[in-house]
């Protein structure tokens, strides 16, 4: 103890005996610090527009089908609308909207092509509230109501097929005869989301779907939304008791490619903090081995004065404690002030085009995230200090007759 | 058909069945009597198919890439039964079609198996051709999903033709905005033009040259032109027909499409 507090003083001023050396190194380590703080809170902010933006046009934070239709989404394998204490399970807290759905897998057909589609009778009433898509409309408009028989189509399907608002197209799907229906439906509205979207999905309203293919009030899904995430596990837990004859399954079940991209961006940080970490610790052991060289006569010195290798290490591992620990700081505060600087969110719109494939959102809010930022400059200092370890160990293994002997 | 050598067996099968069709679709067994338009395509409809045909037609599509001829022999009977089998060039003899009802049955010899067409594949536009599989085997739905009226007429080899605008009845499921028909005097179709929803022509079916065949006059060569595809066309020529002969029952079966007597 007594020992640290003769050489903290003395680390200290050693550090800034070479200021130059010192800048660098703090400005390696808070650089460094600050790509991974920021890449961290942008990725998470990216992942989350991305996964809102998804989940909200469509999916929802879950859905219910019934058994099987899931491996197997045919006209043969659908569910009554909810009731009893299934509704009142629906009708619950956490469940911010709910809305049934009715899928049928066709073809759209219309002067010049003839295209498969997935066809979704909806509740324009309950759509508004739970999906993205009718905000969507770029032309016409949304469905009036359930009964509504005519139809949304995407952008891109409405082009490859070359028809618009105002005409007409044909679909067909199959029947609960098992033949096929073939009906005309006006096309009264556009909606622009991503291509794959625009391209597999029309809309109608659920009670002419159902009439199209003959059913009653048969439907292939119910979508629902949570407001708070983490209310997700346990009201799927919840649905799945009241209604045990369905599937019921959350966002990440049912889109394996956005739990997959979820996890990923949860994830690519470490990687870059491997890489970044790689790139200060050369630079760390780099400029604290330049000192020590530098210094050798000092250490034989030092030694010859009286200090034990063991003082010399600690006093070496001082200098790296200090100069590392103050790129945290630093890397911390720049960090915090670019995260703050960006409040009102960063605004992708100008790469719309590019980023749709991967369903991004256009603007993203990055957040602090007060763990990761602790764990991460921990993590940083402490593996500063150890690869700065090795300079210092050559520090105090030095002889100090050899080092004397040695000009620098 | 841009490449034969690549041209799936559907497309040939579609192409089959759509000369079965056409060839009986214009055939038009009596002079046209009724003087309005619904009564004149009705007059022409009603003899859509004589009673029965044999006929051997060859098929000539122009692409691009080249032109390709196919010959055929087709049956029909009634307006439900229709079997059409390639003969030639060698590559595509034994691939045949035979139409029941709504059901389309394909038999492809080099698989040596006979499929049933999804309803779906069937509303398919018929691939690299000018001809639409759907309307074809639909084409009598003109009469009955459509109304209709004279527009106008023309002469056509010295015989007057009338031209009738047909307009789909609301709610009937059928793209095209509309179709103009003309019919001659002695109930040859002499052309079809298919419009879209905003009034443009998407594709026009002409007559190029009417003959006597089978006693009766008949459209012997056809020509399928989609206007999107400049020099392309599917061309339609009949060699020899039959009408009103007896047909066994044995030709309109699945194992006969699979093993000709």
């Amino acid at each position: 103890m007594q020992n640290l507090k003769t050489l903290a003083p003395l680390a200290w001023r050693n550090l800034w005996r070479n200021t130059r050396r010192t800048v660098i190194t703090l400005i390696v380590v808070s650089v460094g610090l600050w790509s991974v703080l920021f890449f961290n809170s942008f990725l998470n902010a990216w992942g989350q527009a991305g996964k809102d933006a998804v989940l909200d046009l469509l999916i929802g934070q879950g859905q219910i089908h019934a058994q099987g239709y899931m491996d197997d989404p045919s006209i043969e394998r659908l569910m009554r609308p909810p009731e009893g204490t299934f509704l009142e399970a629906l009708e619950a807290g956490e469940i911010g909207a709910w809305s049934m759905r009715l899928q049928l897998p066709g073809v759209v057909v219309s002067e010049y092509k003839t295209l498969p589609v997935n066809m979704v009778g909806v509740d324009p009433a309950a759509e508004r509230i739970l999906s993205s898509i009718p905000e969507k409309i770029v032309k016409g408009r949304y469905l009036l109501d359930a009964h509504d028989s005519s139809v949304i189509l995407g952008i891109s399907l409405a082009e490859r097929l070359k028809t618009g608002v105002g005409r007409r197209v044909i679909l067909m799907s199959q029947n609960v005869a098992g033949a096929l229906s073939e009906q005309s439906f006006d096309v009264v509205g556009i909606y622009d989301a991503d291509k794959a979207t625009e391209d597999y999905y029309a809309f109608t309203g659920l009670v002419a779907a159902q009439k199209f293919v003959g059913l009653d009030d048969e439907i292939a899904q119910i979508t629902f939304t949570i407001p708070e995430e983490e209310a997700l596990e346990s009201t799927v837990a919840r649905l799945a008791l009241a209604a045990p004859d369905l599937d019921v399954r959350p966002w990440k079940q049912l889109s394996l490619f956005l739990a997959t991209t979820d996890s990923f961006m949860q994830n690519f940080i470490y990687i870059w903090l491997a890489v970044v970490f790689s790139l200060m610790a050369i630079g760390i052991v780099n400029t604290q081995l330049m000192a020590v060289f530098e210094r050798t006569h000092e250490f034989g010195l030092l030694r010859a004065l009286g200090m034990k290798p063991r003082q010399v290490l600690v006093l070496v591992a001082l200098e790296s404690t200090f100069l590392i620990g103050f790129g945290v700081l630093l890397g911390v505060a720049l960090a915090g002030m670019t995260i703050w600087a960006l409040a009102d969110g960063i605004d992708l719109s100008a790469f719309a085009a590019g980023l749709e494939m991967f369903q991004g959102g256009q603007v993203l809010y990055p957040q602090y995230d007060a763990q990761r930022f602790v764990v991460f400059s921990l993590l940083i200092w402490v593996l500063g200090i150890l690869v700065a370890l090795w300079p210092a160990w050559r520090a105090a293994k030095l002889s100090p007759i050899e080092a004397m002997r040695q000009v620098t | 058909m841009a490449s034969p050598e690549n041209a799936p067996f559907v497309t040939r099968r579609k192409a089959m069945s759509l000369f079965a069709g056409v060839s009986a679709a214009m055939v038009v067994g009596q002079p046209v009597l009724a003087q309005d338009a619904g009564g004149i395509l009705r007059g022409a409809f009603d003899n859509w198919r004589a009673d029965s045909s044999h006929a051997v037609v060859e098929m000539k599509i122009k692409r691009n890439s080249g032109t390709r001829s196919l010959t055929m022999e087709s049956w029909t009977l009634g307006d439900k039964k229709a079997l059409v089998r390639f003969t030639a060039p060698a590559r595509d003899a034994g691939n045949a079609t035979l139409q029941l009802g709504n059901a389309t049955y394909v038999f492809n010899p080099k698989l040596n198996q006979v499929i049933k067409l999804p309803a779906s594949a069937m509303t398919q536009s018929w691939m690299g051709s000018d001809f639409s599989y759907n309307d074809l085997s639909r084409s009598q739905k003109v009469v009955n999903d459509y109304t209709h009226r004279i527009i106008g007429s023309s002469r056509h080899a010295g015989k007057k033709v009338t031209i009738i605008e047909s307009i789909p009845k609301r709610g009937k499921p059928i793209v095209w905005g509309k179709q103009i028909l003309a019919v001659r005097s002695d109930g040859v179709l002499i052309q079809v033009e298919y419009f879209d929803q905003v009034g443009a022509r998407v594709r026009v079916m002409k007559t190029d040259k009417v003959g006597r065949i089978g006693g009766r006059p008949y459209p012997m060569v056809l020509t399928m032109k989609t206007d999107a595809k400049p020099g392309q066309y599917t061309r339609i020529t009949t060699k020899s027909a039959e009408f009103n002969l007896s047909i066994p029952a044995y030709v309109f079966t699945k194992s006969n499409l699979q093993n000709p007597r």
